[in-house]
C-alpha cells in the first residue's frame, strides 16, 4: 500500500502548520522591534506633548489635540508644577520631563 | 599708490556694507505690498483651518525677508511671533551650519573618517563626514515615520529602542551599501554628525556650542535644542526657533555664510552645502540633496523639483510642512511653519505665490 504524503492527506492542516511556523519565525526575527512597538504611542505622546506645552508654550487643550493619534492612550497626567508628562497606552507607560530653557523636554529612560 | 588702492577698496567695501541691511535686536521692516498677488498667497497658505479633521494646508507661520528686511509675516493660532516652533528636520540643516563654524575653526576636514570623532563607528572606517552630510552613510536605515512603524528606524530612535543614545543606535545598523555610494535619507546620519561634533569641539564646549557658535552671533535669543540622555543634540529633529530667528540663519546662508562683516561660515563650506550629491538619482526624494540642505537643481536628467522657483533656491525642510527657503538671486528668505498632516502642501505652489507677491526688483 502506498502511503499518501501528509500534505496531500491533510492539505489545510499542513498549510496552517506552515503558516504558523512562518509566523513564529517572523516573530522571532522581529522580537526586538515587536517588544518595543507598544511603547511608541505612550512615548510619542508624552514627549511631543511635553515639548508642545513647555517648549512651544501652547495651551494644554491644543497640545492634547496636537499629539492625538489613531491609537488611544489612557492615564494621561500633566504635572504642570514639575513640567512632567506621563502617559499610558497599549499596556506601557512612558514619561517626559522638561529640563530647562535650552534643553527642552526629554523622554525618561 | 598701493596704499591709495587699498584705501579705495576699504571705502568701497564699507559702502557696500552700509547698503546692506542686517537685523539688530529686531528685524527692520518694510511695508508689505498688498494686491491680488498677496491675496492669492494667503488664500493658499491660510485657508480656513479645521482642527478636528486636520486636513489640508495648515500654516502656523509664514515670514518673508527681502533684502534683509522683514516684508511680510503672519501667524495662525496658537503660534505667535514669540513661539519657538518645532522645526523637525530643519534641525539637520542647522547642525550642518553649526558644523560649518567648527569647520571655520579648522577642527575637521570633510574627508575625515567619522570614526575619528565617533569611535562606535570603528566598524565603518571608510565612512566620512562628507558622506554623512550627503545622507550617504550606507547604513541600512528605514526612515518612514507613520506608515511602517514596526520597521521604522526613526520611530525606534526617537521613542523606543534608540532614544537614550541615538547615535549609538544608528551606528549599530548594518551596512547595505559602501559609504558615499548611495543616497538614502536618514535621521540617523544627522545624529551621527551631532555625536561627532562632541569630539570635534570638545565635550567642555559642546553643550553650549550651537549657541556660542551660531545662535548668539546671529542675535538669536530663544533657541531650544533637545538632547538625548547622553547629552547629544537630537540633530535630526528637535531644534525649536521662532520664525524670525530661523530667518536669521536663512539670511546667513543667502549671503554665503557672512553675517555683517564677519565670515562665520567659510565660502567653500556653503558651496559644499549647495553642491548636489553626485550619486543622487532623480526622484529618490522631494528635492536634490546637497550637504545637509535641499536644492532646487536639475539632477540626473530630471527637471527641478520646484519649477516655479529659480535654480539657485535651496531649503531646509522638515516633517509636517516645516520649511525655510533661501533664494539668493532674489534676495529672499522664506520661513514657513506648519502642521500639515495629509501631505497636501506643495513647496512649489508656495514659492510661486511668494515670488509673485514679493520678488519685485524694487530696492528699498
Amino acid at each position: 500500500m502506498k502511503r499518501r504524503h501528509f500534505v496531500r492527506r491533510r492539505p489545510f492542516t499542513a498549510l496552517g502548520a506552515f503558516l504558523l511556523i512562518a509566523l513564529l519565525g517572523w516573530i522571532w526575527q522581529e522580537r526586538v522591534a515587536l517588544w518595543a512597538f507598544p511603547d511608541i504611542i505612550s512615548a510619542y505622546t508624552a514627549k511631543e506633548y511635553c515639548s508642545c506645552r513647555y517648549v512651544m508654550n501652547n495651551d494644554a487643550q491644543y497640545c492634547r489635540g496636537y499629539v492625538k493619534q489613531w491609537l488611544p492612550v489612557s492615564g494621561f497626567t500633566d504635572d504642570s508644577a514639575a513640567k512632567r508628562v506621563s502617559v499610558e497606552g497599549l499596556g506601557r507607560s512612558n514619561s517626559a520631563q522638561w529640563l530647562g530653557e535650552r534643553q527642552g523636554c526629554r523622554l525618561n529612560p | 599708490m598701493l596704499k591709495g588702492v587699498s584705501l579705495l577698496f576699504l571705502l568701497l567695501v564699507s559702502l557696500t556694507a552700509q547698503a546692506e541691511t542686517w537685523p539688530g535686536e529686531q528685524w527692520s521692516t518694510t511695508p508689505t505690498p498688498g494686491g491680488p498677488a498677496l491675496q492669492a498667497l494667503e488664500a493658499y497658505a491660510f485657508p480656513p483651518r479645521d482642527d478636528v479633521s486636520r486636513k489640508g494646508v495648515r500654516t502656523d507661520a509664514l515670514l518673508v525677508i527681502r533684502d534683509g528686511r522683514l516684508i511680510y509675516e503672519r501667524y495662525a493660532s496658537p503660534t505667535t511671533v514669540d513661539t519657538p516652533h518645532l522645526t523637525w528636520s530643519i534641525s539637520k540643516s542647522l547642525i550642518a551650519t553649526v558644523l560649518g563654524v567648527a569647520y571655520a575653526e579648522g577642527r575637521f576636514k570633510l574627508e575625515d573618517p567619522a570614526a575619528k570623532f565617533y569611535p562606535p563607528l570603528a566598524g565603518h572606517p571608510k565612512l566620512t563626514l562628507s558622506d554623512l552630510l550627503h545622507w550617504a552613510s550606507g547604513l541600512d536605515w528605514q526612515e518612514d515615520y507613520e506608515y511602517a512603524p514596526l520597521k521604522s528606524s526613526v520611530v525606534a530612535m526617537l521613542y523606543t529602542r534608540g532614544h537614550q543614545d541615538m547615535a549609538r543606535f544608528t551606528a549599530e545598523h548594518d551596512e547595505y551599501a559602501p559609504p558615499g555610494q548611495a543616497f538614502r535619507y536618514s535621521s540617523g546620519d544627522s545624529n551621527l554628525l551631532a555625536a561627532a561634533l562632541k569630539t570635534i569641539v570638545g565635550p567642555a564646549r559642546y553643550a553650549d556650542y550651537p549657541w556660542t557658535a551660531l545662535f548668539e552671533p546671529l542675535g538669536i535669543r530663544h533657541a531650544v535644542w533637545e538632547t538625548d540622555a547622553t547629552g547629544t543634540f537630537v540633530a535630526s529633529s528637535y531644534a525649536y526657533l521662532t520664525a524670525r530667528d530661523l530667518a536669521r540663519v536663512g539670511l546667513l546662508m543667502a549671503r554665503d555664510g557672512r553675517w555683517g562683516d564677519r565670515q562665520l561660515l567659510p565660502a567653500d563650506w556653503v558651496a559644499f552645502n549647495r553642491q548636489p550629491f553626485a550619486r543622487y538619482q532623480s526622484h529618490q526624494d522631494e528635492a536634490v540633496p546637497g550637504g545637509h540642505w535641499w536644492l532646487n537643481r536639475d539632477a540626473d536628467g530630471a527637471a527641478r523639483p520646484w519649477p516655479d522657483a529659480p535654480p539657485d533656491t535651496f531649503a531646509a525642510l522638515g516633517h509636517w510642512g516645516q520649511a525655510m527657503y533661501v533664494i539668493p538671486s532674489e534676495r529672499l528668505v522664506i520661513v514657513r511653519y506648519g502642521d500639515d498632516r495629509d501631505g497636501s502642501y506643495r513647496h512649489n505652489e508656495l514659492l510661486k505665490r511668494v515670488r509673485q507677491a514679493f520678488a519685485g526688483t524694487v530696492q528699498p
